[in-house]
């Protein structure tokens, strides 16, 4: 079973996030919840066992992108993976080279959450 | 290149084109995200800029086109909307209800986005914003490429609007 970080300002969209993971069968056992870049690297910091990141990219106070930067960084080698509305290629391409592992586009169904976190888990 | 051919071909778009992206980013994210139907009335028979006991979410483009997306959502039915995404019964305007309306400008505006942008660095999102009352009127202050939308949920009714303009 696995801890999931979900980074993302919109509370509503974390609420998504949480239950599609559960519907879409992964095996998730705790999930902590951060509403800015900022609050993912203090729930990392705050020594919490975590499994997978799912992260926002346009967030305020600090974007994914940096989010991405500045956990690797850190040296944490924990998969992320974008969940986000910016679609374009190179904006992906950005995220991949920071240091993510892949993207999910919203919006998504639970079973595009399982084909793409299902390998990760 | 990071623009679409056909977009970077054309000076604009007409209000079908439009109408078009802005139907099919809706009913994606109502269909996946809302678990609710959206069906469009399009095209719309009379302007609407006033609007009563309602909430609206915006979401502002800038870089290659500038413009707004906007959701007009009476509040009733936005109590619906909020409910079925976060599974809850949501009777009141509160955070939920402005964060659930916010995030489906988001989701619009990324689904536009995608269109206008294949790479995606030449136009930015802002993040959303959100207003409700009980009477206010949304004008735009600038003659751009503009289209609303009218979608039905059962017998209730709500707007999507875009105004976009492409920056030369």
């Amino acid at each position: 079973m696995a801890n999931i970080l979900i980074v993302d300002d919109s509370s509503t969209m974390r609420k998504i996030i949480s239950r599609s993971l559960r519907q879409a069968g992964l095996p998730v056992d705790e999930i902590f919840e951060a509403g800015d870049g900022i609050e993912g690297l203090g729930v990392l910091n705050s020594g919490k066992k975590v499994d997978l990141i799912l992260s926002d990219i346009n967030m305020p106070n600090m974007d994914g992108l940096e989010f991405v930067k500045s956990v690797r960084g850190n040296g944490n080698n924990t998969p992320i993976v974008m969940i986000t509305t910016e679609g374009g290629e190179e904006i992906i391409a950005q995220a991949i080279s920071s240091g993510a592992s892949s993207s999910i586009k919203k919006p998504f169904t639970p079973e595009q959450l399982q084909e793409t976190l299902g390998g990760l888990l | 290149m990071t623009l679409n051919a056909d977009i970077a071909a054309s000076k604009g778009f007409s209000d079908d084109q439009l109408a078009k992206y802005i139907i099919d980013a809706t009913q994606e994210v109502f269909s996946t995200m809302v678990m609710m139907d959206a069906a469009d009335d399009y095209p719309l028979q009379e302007p609407i800029t006033r609007f009563q006991c309602s909430i609206t979410g915006m979401v502002g483009f800038a870089g290659l086109y500038s413009g707004v997306i906007s959701v007009h959502c009476p509040v009733e039915l936005a109590k619906k909307i909020t409910s079925a995404m976060l599974g809850i019964d949501c009777d009141e305007i509160n955070e939920d209800l402005n964060d659930a309306i916010g995030e489906i400008a988001n989701m619009l505006g990324g689904g536009v986005k995608q269109v206008l942008s294949k790479g995606g660095l030449d136009v930015k999102l802002s993040i959303p914003t959100v207003i409700s009352g009980e009477d206010y009127t949304v004008n735009s202050l600038s003659d751009i490429d503009c289209v609303v939308i009218p979608f039905r949920i059962g017998d209730e009714k709500f707007l999507v609007g875009l105004t976009l303009k492409r920056e030369e």
